[in-house]
């Protein structure tokens, strides 16, 4: 059944509008706070730039350490928005209205965030553009293609982009009535921005066709992208629990899974810091649950295929290897961790009803998952580095400085600073979405008991 | 609002009364000289793949592995057709997809079709090598594990997968059943009785069936993984010397939703076309499952291309002489025709709204991604079982491409006959559609104005 | 001839599609005359026509020319430049798959949005007659009425219940 109230279309602007029309107390101190990391991030990352990466823990054998596994982590949310906006527009999921904007720009933010990490792993970060780039065009030098960290910037700048014009399109009716409830130079600014934005019935369908037509061409995209960063690793073949084909939709699957905990833990945030319970219910917590078991099953039952498929040839490194990752401290501690937090916990915990309505035990079991997820990218890249080198047997531990702590926590205070700026200017729950529900949802009366129902036009 | 909404000027949907006076008596499942003609006929072609196969022991015995690839091809397929058709009953119910209920009933009947796979299931058993020979143990899923490992487990997976499947179909069968029980006539009349005894529609009986239905579909959805993992790594991967191939479990599984979709599909088009059913299956059915068959044709090549552009870029001996055996060298043939079967052409045409919004488009793709499906199980089987050296670090010598036999093809034609045979014959028992899922979509949802316009409004209940 | 844009204001929605019916009537041009709202109804809920668009053929021309763009682009710089790495050939279709694909999807996607805005005929700067309040729930129907039938066209707004009528 539907909890909350039902909303006339002056208390949803109104209560929807709240951030970006008023400035609530808590606003400016929680993106000063934030933008204290970030400065610090950037002052950090400037120190690191000046002597070089020596003030990281990269050292030989391993040069691929916590700004790889955050990159791959920030990828990972990034899937949110598009699993959360696409699939659930495709089927239709009513339960996905409130939630579709701020998963679509977590992935905005999120993706920003990862292309900042491989800039920052490069050490001299101007070097990235000979990486990407076509350049020396006197001597006819182009970019080599065959290379995976060529293929990145491709999957992830279509990504960015798609997931930017989509989210921009969803926001055209929204701006609309900003711009009609604004005046002086927001009235202007949100003008320009809605580009004339009346709501007549061919807007209305574009905008329909719109988010269907979209939501089919994000999909593929979506699931390139993390094949793609997968492929970073798993066509190397010499590195052992790398070169596995199960990489793809492994990754895929995982990025899924953390990215929806991710918006899980935004939308309790949500709820909590603007108020909007007559909006993000504890039924949306409940769907989202849902959706988490089966994910997280299926995340679940590829590790156990990776895993059983990277011994079946029992040769010796690929034996010891896992060995290490699994049974040996400090590794064996994290695995642990991992598992228990990316999904014995979790999943254990959404099997019942209770704790799926509840928004705290949901917001803590989200974190525990992104937490789980970061380590399982830990886990993937650091110890497979560790030993790579078997005839030289340079085998070697890492650790992140604090340089790297700091710039791991410069990303999380970037992405939450950004979102706290966009909702300064605009709605994190979609207007329009949120007044199209009370249009197209009704009860049923089946004898004596009545069933929440929805309108469906007729194709 | 709701004074917004009114009642739709016309229904034409089924009363309750038609849809039980059409479904329990439905044309498909009336008995007539034609319906006996077609038993006849498809019985013959089953007796000739049987002759089929006893001339093929006769000529190779239980040995000589290269010649049985086609036969594992054969039960590799119907794994995969007919054991992926009852997902769709599964899969969008999670959605709540309404429109799926018509061809539920459709998709749990290729059930039927799995006792022919069990059946044809327990000669690989003999077939399958073992797994220590010569002291020597092959590399296998199973490690160290006892040596009848792979053929105990695999042969448990199979037919546990085909009494999931059937137990399904009759749960869901239930309340069909007690209606034929109740107003059936003859020998169908007979079987109800024993098949839904004591069934009256009580809330209780009602709330059981629905634990049992969700109960057995999430196993089923299981098993149907567990099986297809074992199937695919022991029948074929472990068989290729050299092949690390952690998703190719997962290839297979996923292709097993795909054809099985298609399967459904084309179910559904004949029932609608030559069953008697166009009032319950139509457009709305066929427009949906194309669009998840499109989806799942893109899944196709996304699953083969993250293994092969894997293998393709290490440049290692295993890997290369893997894509030479599988997609290259001797079944080339083979490939080209499932890439294009399963992926170029039902993405070419599905991906236009017209030709999913056709009765005739999306079946004629449906019967192109089976037979691409055939096509990529012959590629596999026969092509993993026509290696030598299993035990060998890599595949040395790349083997010739193995063309069917004469018992090879009276196989196939058993094959098929004896899958069409088996769905035609539980039809005469059960309703190819299910009457109490009419009943229930006619209760939670129904046509209405929402001012100017015919929209529908369906109820979704948790 | 000049023309003037009349905007009736609506409380409930069904007055609005009353006024739709009543334009409709007085035979005006189905293109003359539109409905606004704050919230997407059920297509045809006020008797509009239904609009037709082709915003399917924006993403197939966009997938063409990303398509050509990336084969260009791929086989020309490796040509240019043609160094063996790993042991890859110098046009190496499966990597140059992939770029292609992005390439494709990415054009795609734009071509998709500047599709939307075409066909939702957005930008528009000078929407003629609107009211704020319809992004409060307030239904306008708008009619784009030539000089001298104006009195008639606000008649016909005030008859189906309009609760104001205003001209740009």
């Amino acid at each position: 059944m539907r909890q909350g109230r039902q909303l006339d279309e002056i208390r949803v602007n109104k209560e929807l509008l709240n951030g970006a029309l008023e400035t609530p107390a808590w606003w400016k101190w929680a993106v000063l706070f934030f933008a204290t990391i970030v400065v610090t991030g950037f002052v950090v990352f400037g120190i690191q730039t000046n002597k070089g990466l020596g003030v990281t823990g990269l050292s030989r054998p391993v040069f691929w350490g916590a700004y790889i596994t955050t990159f791959v982590f920030w990828v990972g949310i990034s899937h949110a928005g598009i699993m959360i906006s696409a699939i659930l527009r495709l089927t239709q999921a009513e339960w996905r209205r409130p939630v579709t904007r701020a998963a679509e720009l977590l992935t905005v933010f999120s993706l920003l965030t990862a292309l900042s990490f491989p800039v920052i792993h490069a050490g001299r970060p101007w070097r990235i553009i000979y990486w990407i780039f076509p350049y020396d065009f006197a001597r006819g030098l182009w970019p080599n293609i065959r290379s995976p960290l060529i293929w990145d910037p491709a999957a992830i700048g279509t990504y960015l982009t798609g997931s930017t014009l989509f989210l921009y399109v969803a926001l055209l009716p929204d701006l609309g009535v900003l711009r009609d409830r604004t005046t002086g130079w927001r009235h202007a600014m949100y003008g320009a921005l809605s580009l004339g934005w009346r709501g007549n019935p061919r807007q209305w369908r574009l905008q329909t066709v719109a988010g269907v037509l979209l939501s089919a061409l994000m999909l593929p995209i979506f699931v390139s992208v993390h094949s793609i960063v997968s492929w970073d690793f798993a066509v190397t073949p010499g590195v052992e629990g790398w070169n596995s084909t199960i990489f793809a939709p492994y990754f895929v699957i995982g990025a899924v899974h953390s990215g929806v905990s991710a918006v899980v833990t935004m939308m309790a945030l949500m709820r909590w810091l603007w108020k909007w319970d007559n909006f993000i219910r504890p039924e949306h917590f409940d769907a989202l649950a849902r959706l988490l078991i089966v994910v997280a099953t299926a995340w679940f039952g590829f590790t156990v295929v990776e895993i059983l498929f990277s011994l079946y040839t029992l040769e010796g490194p690929e034996l010891a290897f896992r060995d290490m990752q699994i049974f040996q401290w400090p590794w064996s501690g994290m695995f642990v961790t991992f598992l228990l937090c990316a999904f014995f916990i979790p999943v254990t915990m959404w099997l019942f009803k209770s704790v799926r309505s509840s928004i705290v035990l949901m917001f803590w079991t989200s974190i525990l998952v992104n937490i789980g997820m970061w380590l399982e990218r830990f886990l993937i890249i650091v110890p497979s580095l560790a030993r790579k080198q078997p005839f030289v047997y340079t085998w070697g531990s890492y650790q992140p400085s604090i340089v790297e702590f700091t710039m791991m926590a410069w990303s999380f205070a970037f992405v939450a600073m950004n979102m706290l700026l966009f909702a300064r200017f605009f709605p994190l729950i979609p207007l329009f979405e949120s007044k199209e529900s009370m249009v197209f949802t009704t009860e049923m009366k089946i004898g004596r008991t009545t069933i929440p129902a929805v309108l469906r036009e007729q194709e | 609002m709701a004074s917004r909404i009114t009642a739709a000027a016309h229904d034409d949907r089924p009363t309750f009364q038609e849809a039980a006076a059409d479904l329990v008596n439905a044309p498909s499942t009336a008995a007539s000289s034609t319906t006996t003609r077609w038993f006849l006929i498809l019985g013959a072609f089953v007796v000739l793949g049987v002759v089929g196969f006893v001339l093929k022991i006769a000529d190779h015995g239980m040995d000589d592995r290269r010649a049985w690839g086609y036969y594992v091809a054969m039960v590799s397929f119907l794994l995969t057709t007919a054991g992926g058709a009852p997902m769709l009953s599964i899969a969008p119910v999670l959605a709540k997809a309404n429109w799926v209920r018509p061809v539920m009933r459709v998709s749990q009947l290729f059930s039927s079709i799995g006792v022919l796979t069990a059946i044809m299931s327990i000669p690989l058993i003999f077939l399958l090598p073992p797994l220590v020979e010569d002291e020597v143990r092959r590399r296998s899923i199973w490690f160290g594990s006892p040596a009848y490992f792979p053929h105990i487990w695999d042969t448990i997976a199979i037919f546990g997968l085909v009494f999931l499947g059937l137990a399904l179909l009759w749960a869901s069968s239930m309340p069909d059943l007690a209606a034929i029980r109740e107003s059936g006539s003859g020998r169908r009349q007979q079987w109800a009785r024993r098949l839904a005894p004591g069934f009256i529609g009580t809330s209780g009986q009602w709330k059981a069936l629905r634990i049992r239905i969700g109960v057995l579909s999430a196993f089923y959805f299981l098993f149907l993984i567990f099986t297809h993992v074992l199937f695919a790594s022991d029948y074929i991967h472990a068989l290729v010397p050299g092949y690390k191939d952690a998703i190719f479990p997962m290839y297979h599984a996923l292709t097993s939703l795909q054809a099985g979709t298609a399967s459904v599909i084309l179910a559904s088009y004949f029932l609608w076309r030559y069953g008697g059913f166009n009032r319950y299956i139509g457009i709305n059915q066929i427009w949906n499952l194309a669009k998840l068959q499109f989806a799942l044709s893109l899944l196709w090549f996304y699953f083969f291309f993250s293994a092969f552009i894997v293998f393709w870029y290490s440049r290692t001996p295993q890997n290369e002489k893997v894509i030479e055996l599988f997609d290259q060298g001797p079944h080339l043939w083979a490939f080209l025709g499932a890439l294009f079967f399963c992926f170029i052409i039902p993405m070419w045409t599905l991906m236009w709204n017209f030709i999913r919004v056709s009765m005739r488009g999306p079946a004629i793709i449906a019967g192109v991604i089976i037979f691409g499906t055939l096509l990529d199980r012959i590629r596999l089987g026969v092509g993993a079982w026509a290696t030598e050296g299993i035990n060998d670090k890599f595949l040395q010598v790349v083997p010739e491409t193995v063309w069917p036999d004469l018992w090879d093809i009276f196989m196939f034609l058993g094959m098929f006959a004896g899958a069409a045979f088996l769905f035609l014959l539980v039809t005469r028992l059960i309703p190819a559609v299910s009457l109490w899922e009419i009943q229930q979509s006619r209760l939670i949802s129904k046509p209405a104005m929402y001012m100017r316009s015919e929209v529908e409004i369906v109820g979704k209940p948790d | 001839m000049a023309k003037t844009s009349i905007l009736g204001l609506y409380e409930d929605p069904e007055d609005g599609a009353k006024a739709m019916d009543a334009l409709h009537a007085a035979n005006m041009d189905p293109n003359d005359f539109d409905v606004l709202t704050g919230t997407p109804y059920p297509e045809g809920a006020f008797g509009e026509h239904v609009p037709q668009h082709r915003l399917f053929r924006f993403p197939v021309f966009g997938a063409m020319v990303g398509f050509t763009l990336a084969i260009v682009f791929t086989a020309a710089t490796q040509l240019a430049w043609p160094i063996v790495t790993g042991g890859k050939p110098i046009l190496a279709v499966p990597a140059m798959l992939i770029i292609t694909y992005e390439l494709t999807m990415l054009s795609a996607v734009v071509m998709t949005v500047i599709g939307i805005l075409f066909e939702s005929r957005l930008p528009n700067f000078n929407p003629g007659a609107y009211d704020t309040r319809i992004t409060e729930g307030l239904i306008g129907v708008v009619v784009s009425v030539e000089e001298g039938r104006e009195s008639e066209i606000e008649a016909i707004l005030n008859n189906a219940g309009a609760m104001e009528t205003k001209r740009a």
